[in-house]
């Protein structure tokens, strides 16, 4: 079991560090410049547009050779140096400090949300096959998969907040993250990244509590007398559970990197989204490959987690 | 739920001035006429304005001079007239009358956070060993060198006493004081710690949280989150608030939103104070009883350049086809349709807000009478191109017999320069010639089509690499945005001299040089003749149309109605620190 | 699991998945809905009007029975002039702020949308079918190597990918397409590969690997034909996904601007969306209906082909 998980982890970092190069490779390579942003700003100052450019380039390395910038890179991250985002003019490891709380709140909450509900209603839906409940659910589930969730959080911020004045239209850092109005400022970004994966989460538990619901021992389980909650609780729902682990884990991944990113730009959430929105727009590397690396090692490490619960909750998987 | 949030605001506020109230009380009793300070300023700014740096030395963006700005005071600043307020200086620079000679003298009571003076000798090792310095590169370095024999050298700034320094010049330049004006210190006493290093310096904790600040400004740095906002807390300090109390706010706070519409319905709904206001928006804004809306000329205005160069359409190269282009466009329907009459017809690269802008001697195309698409129509035909009839419509034929089309290239983005080039385009096809709409990111505009350089040769792509360069794709117009420091418009010589460094239009007449560099000369100094002159150079411009300037731009600046001390006008910001909530 | 035919089964199987298609209902609406979308993307444009052609006398008209107020403002007077607005019924859901008429948008951004659905997923389906059946068929190091390539891709922020290469090299629509689709097959390589193990060991894969077939001709013969039901599915599935990516990609601003996606005017909708909400409507509505359809779809022929779903 340890060599196994040594094995992985070795491997994580391999890969971790192939996606770090192409990030890399992508960003410096491409033809674009930090300096393009600030173009017509440097010219009408009356300034010569070529110096400055050369200027800037050189007090951040970036007129070195690619080989050397990647290797100056690649030894300063060894040694624990993220470096320095010359576009928000602070260390990269400070910035990603700052705004990491408010991506992963949201990302919790969400994930919560659609955990909690998913599987809630998905049990509903199974335990109440073919009736009116189970419809509306299907349709629900139906509905939330489909519904691009950046516009949802803008329908949602023009009925809620622009138009009922419930909510405000933005997100207020000045409330402390351990307050109940953070909570409340949460509910449509959370609404609105997590109804998707709550519909996916429905439907997978019907389903599986429904083939879970013919199998045999739950046949034997009710014939044994057992009361119907237990059946449902103890029998069907650990065997639904399993793979269900499987799947939250690999949407978490598209999470982070997809539906959190949108959300936060719509709803104006200083999260790592934006935080790396912005950098790729300002040429800032440092920052894009700190954070790409970031959520990739966050994948890693949750599909090997995601390993390691399966053979807790089931014994019979073995990893050697 | 809306009322509760108001609620909440009040409170704290409400809280808060309890507080300042029992301070005041203690503190002020000499100062018994001034406004109590309280509450917060907001200001709502739509992302994309962040600032990048408050090390400002480093900064490429006009953002973070801004920021920077709350804390540090220039020497001096503008009113909406144009008259100069002092702030740091102690009076007015003076000239010697050779123009070479600049004697600036700072106030006497300036002082650094550890409660050290700011001397003349801070201003002079800034100039000299910061900003003229090799090792950091400062990027707007150019503003302070001159041409002496063909070689670019630094001025010479020299200490007097400990609140006077000179700065000699070996060339005259009349404009160079507004460059003056605008100059800020950096501590001698920090700043020698990390002279010579510049990752030293770029990462200096005291210049990225501007804690050096001392009294030099009406607000200190207190928090900084990226992408959400900039806050500044009230500098009791402030050297110009000793006898006035001022600044007002307790807190003065940037906050940017992701769209100007979330940004505007924040300020309906009073969770901002001020923020700028969309056309579409203003007569709704108007309205409300809570929100005063001052409509106020800006520095900007909107051009379609015409490409000059070889691998632009030939006709483009005539001044009368240029001409004619313009005449046909109608500036009043654009001022109209798209900016909703917050914009107004321009013909120069002179602001109108502008001292130096001259209404006589410019040509005033695309306005009647020079607004008339069949005399565009009939100058083209006198510039020697011939029409084709299709159907009901006139079609120009180039010089070898087919349609000419145009291609226009722009950027996407700007709702109103979008719908510019759209409108042009049906305005142009109306006088028969085809223009092609394209949509390009910027970083493309930049390398494909601005950026030149002499076929056949493989020197490096410059935004204007001589009159033989042309860029790698082919075009016709470029539509964009721009703007001229409304007091020293000679700065645009960079768009319409012959060596500009953004002449990527391929602009090149040779009396248009002449009077950019006699304006920064000795003739220059005399204003009436400096005036005289750039109401020739504006005449000229616009007469030659290497660019169609389109419109000036208005700008819609919309307050809670409880900020007094508000003057509208072009640089409205100038007196902020004695804006206070009533 | 898929029923396991030998290839070429013929008309009756067909006719058994059709059957079993048009039991389920929804599946027929969603069919339906994206038959109706394919219809007016190929032939809407020519009937509607030129999506990018503007008019600014009829700019911001909202949709028919709707009414907005305009303004224009007069610099000598300071005063303002107020018309009210009503939705006309030449453009019954309304223009945008350039006047350009939201039917005919689209219109446009539906033949956008089908064209990156198909064209992408058409890539990605390819590349992981080929890739899938290439990884399983040979097995050893080959099968070793892609699927840690596979592990690579699957591991990469697809999304933070996408805007950084669509930045980098300019925003056009190919590519969009090539980005969507040369990152989107991991999913679907896994699967066919698993599947194909499972294909490889069937009696008739191993009588004809006796009878002397190449490995070339077993792979496309027997093997892809055989997961092909699974292909569909798949396909069918992962477009949805792919006109979300397109739309998110434009909704923030990096959509290829010479063509009208609902992306690109959605991305115009919200900054309008306290002054002209249809534009920030329409589009997101269009989008949600042609999600939902592939879904119903797909999910309908996932039961069709699977034996054991009792529908």
């Amino acid at each position: 079991m340890r060599s196994y998980i040594i094995k992985r982890l070795i491997y994580s970092v391999i890969i971790a560090w192939g996606i770090m190069t192409i990030t890399f490779i992508l960003l410096r390579l491409g033809p674009t410049s930090p300096v393009d942003r600030y173009i017509l700003n440097i010219a009408a100052r009356g300034e010569n547009v070529e110096s400055v450019k050369q200027a800037i380039e050189a007090r951040y390395g970036l007129d070195k050779p690619i080989l050397e910038q990647y290797l100056t890179y690649m030894g300063n991250l060894l040694q624990g140096n993220w470096g320095w985002s010359f576009s928000t003019s602070q260390s990269v490891a400070d910035l990603i400090a700052t705004h990491w709380i408010y991506s992963f709140q949201l990302i919790l909450l969400a994930t919560i949300f659609a955990i909690v509900l998913g599987v809630g209603l998905g049990m509903l839906a199974a335990v109440k096959q073919n009736t009116k409940v189970d419809y509306a659910a299907s349709i629900f589930s139906f509905i939330g998969i489909s519904i691009p969730g950046f516009w949802l959080g803008l329908m949602l911020i023009m009925v809620f907040a622009v138009y009922l004045g419930w909510f405000k239209t933005y997100y207020d850092t000045n409330y402390p993250i351990w307050s109940l109005q953070n909570l409340k400022q949460l509910l449509l970004p959370v609404l609105a990244l997590g109804i998707g994966e709550l519909a996916g989460y429905l439907r997978y538990t019907r389903s599986a509590m429904l083939d879970n619901l013919r199998k045999d021992f739950v046949t034997t389980a009710r014939a044994k007398g057992l009361p119907e909650k237990t059946v449902i609780g103890k029998h069907v729902l650990r065997n639904a559970v399993l793979p269900l682990v499987t799947i939250i884990m690999f949407d978490l991944g598209s999470v982070v990197f997809g539906g959190a990113y949108l959300t936060e730009i719509v709803f104006g959430i200083p999260g790592l989204g934006q935080v790396s929105f912005n950098a790729i727009f300002a040429n800032d590397y440092a920052v894009v490959v700190a954070v790409t690396l970031i959520g990739t090692f966050l994948v890693l490490f949750i599909n090997l987690a995601t390993d390691l619960i399966y053979t807790y909750l089931d014994p019979r998987i073995r990893y050697d | 739920m809306k009322g509760a949030e108001t609620l909440n605001n009040s409170y704290f506020n409400n809280s808060l001035a309890a507080i300042m109230a029992v301070l005041i009380l203690a503190t002020s009793l000499s100062a018994c006429a001034a406004p109590a300070s309280r509450g917060s300023f907001i200001e709502g700014d739509v992302a994309g304005g962040e600032a990048e740096t408050l090390n400002w030395i480093l900064a490429a963006d006009a953002s973070s001079f801004g920021y920077v700005g709350y804390t540090l005071e220039s020497l001096a600043n503008y009113d909406n007239q144009f008259n100069i307020i002092l702030r740091c200086l102690a009076k007015d620079i003076e000239v010697s009358p050779d123009g070479l000679v600049y004697t600036i003298t700072i106030r006497d009571d300036l002082k650094w956070s550890d409660g050290s003076r700011v001397t003349a000798e801070d201003y002079v090792y800034t100039l000299k060993n910061l900003m003229f310095s090799d090792w950091l590169n400062y990027n707007y370095r150019d503003d302070w060198h001159e041409d002496v024999g063909g070689q670019k050298v630094f001025v010479t700034p020299a200490v007097v006493d400990d609140t006077t320094f000179t700065i000699t010049r070996k060339t005259v330049q009349p404009e160079f004081i507004y460059t003056l004006y605008g100059l800020v210190p950096y501590p001698k006493y920090i700043a020698v710690k990390y002279e010579g290093d510049v990752d030293a310096f770029t990462r200096a904790r005291e210049f990225n949280d501007l804690s050096y600040t001392g009294n030099l400004g009406p607000y200190k740095f207190k928090q900084w989150l990226k992408n959400d906002k900039y806050v500044l807390a009230r500098n009791p300090q402030y050297f110009l608030g000793k006898d006035n109390g001022a600044p007002y706010f307790e807190e003065y706070v940037i906050k940017m939103f992701g769209t100007s519409a979330v940004m505007q319905a924040a300020l309906e709904a009073g969770d901002i104070t001020y923020c700028g206001i969309e056309p579409q928006n203003v007569a709704k804004f108007k309205k409300m009883h809570n929100i005063t809306v001052y409509t106020v000329p800006t520095r900007g205005y909107n051009i379609i350049a015409y490409n000059q160069r070889a691998n632009g359409w030939e006709g483009l190269r005539k001044k009368e086809v240029r001409q004619a282009l313009s005449m046909a466009i109608d500036k009043e329907t654009i001022a109209r349709k798209i900016s909703l009459g917050f914009a107004e017809p321009a013909f120069s690269f002179i602001p109108s807000s502008s001292p130096w802008y001259s209404d006589e001697t410019v040509v005033k195309l695309g306005v009647p009478p020079l607004n008339d698409k069949q005399k565009a129509m009939q100058m083209l035909k006198d510039a020697g191109y011939e029409y084709m009839k299709n159907g009901d419509r006139d079609i120009l034929l180039g010089k070898d017999g087919k349609p000419v089309k145009l291609l226009m290239v722009t950027t996407p983005g700007s709702d109103v320069v979008e719908s510019m080039s759209l409108l042009i385009k049906q305005e142009l096809a109306a006088i028969g010639i085809d223009v092609e709409v394209k949509w390009v990111q910027w970083p493309t505009l930049l390398r494909q089509y601005m950026m030149n350089r002499e076929p056949g040769t493989d020197k490096e792509p410059r935004y204007n690499n001589g009159p033989l360069a042309v860029s790698d794709e082919a075009w016709d117009m470029t539509l964009m945005g721009h703007n001229t420091d409304p007091l020293a418009p000679s700065g645009s010589r960079v768009f319409f001299a012959s060596d500009g460094g953004l002449n990527s239009f391929g602009f090149f007449n040779e009396q248009v040089d002449q009077l950019f560099q006699q304006i920064r000369s000795e003739e220059g100094l005399d204003k009436g003749e400096r005036a005289r002159m750039y109401g020739e150079l504006a005449r000229m411009i616009s007469e030659e149309q290497p660019v169609d300037f389109i419109t000036y731009t208005r700008a819609n600046r919309g307050f809670q109605s409880n900020v007094k001390g508000i003057e509208p006008g072009i640089n409205m910001g100038y007196n902020y620190y004695l804006w206070r909530f009533e | 699991m898929t029923e396991v035919k030998p290839a070429r089964s013929g008309k009756r199987l067909m006719d058994y998945y059709w059957e079993r298609l048009c039991k389920n209902r929804l599946s027929i609406v969603g069919l339906s809905f994206i038959l109706f979308l394919c219809l007016i993307g190929i032939f809407g444009p020519i009937f509607a009007p030129d999506p990018q052609k503007t008019d600014f006398t009829i700019k911001n008209l909202p949709p028919l029975g709707f009414s907005t107020e305009e303004s224009v403002y007069e610099i000598s007077t300071g005063e303002s002039t107020t018309t009210v607005i009503w939705g006309q019924a030449d453009h019954p859901l309304g223009t945008d702020s350039k006047g350009r008429d939201m039917l005919a948008m689209l219109i446009s951004g539906a033949r956008i949308s089908l064209l990156v659905g198909l064209l992408a997923t058409g890539i990605a389906i390819f590349l992981g079918t080929f890739i899938g059946v290439l990884s399983a068929f040979s097995g050893g190091w080959m099968d070793n190597v892609l699927m840690r390539f596979t592990d690579i891709m699957m591991t990469f922020p697809f999304f933070l990918l996408l805007v950084m290469i669509v930045f980098i090299f300019g925003p056009s629509l190919a590519i969009i397409v090539l980005v969507i689709g040369l990152t989107g097959w991991t999913g679907a390589a896994r699967l066919i590969r698993s599947e194909t193990l499972s294909v490889r060991t069937r009696d008739f894969v191993t009588a004809s690997k006796a009878l002397g077939a190449s490995d070339a001709r077993i792979m496309f013969y027997h093997l892809i034909p055989n997961v092909s039901s699974l292909i569909i599915v798949m396909a069918t599935l992962s477009i949805p996904g792919v006109i979300m990516a397109e739309a998110a990609l434009s909704f923030i601003g990096l959509g290829d601007p010479m063509s009208t996606s609902w992306g690109t005017i959605l991305n115009t909708g919200q900054h309008s969306l306290d002054t002209a909400w249809w534009v920030a409507v329409e589009p997101g509505i269009m989008l949600f209906f042609t999600v939902l359809s592939f879904n119903f779809f797909g999910d309908g022929l996932r039961d069709a082909f699977d034996p054991k779903a009792s529908i």
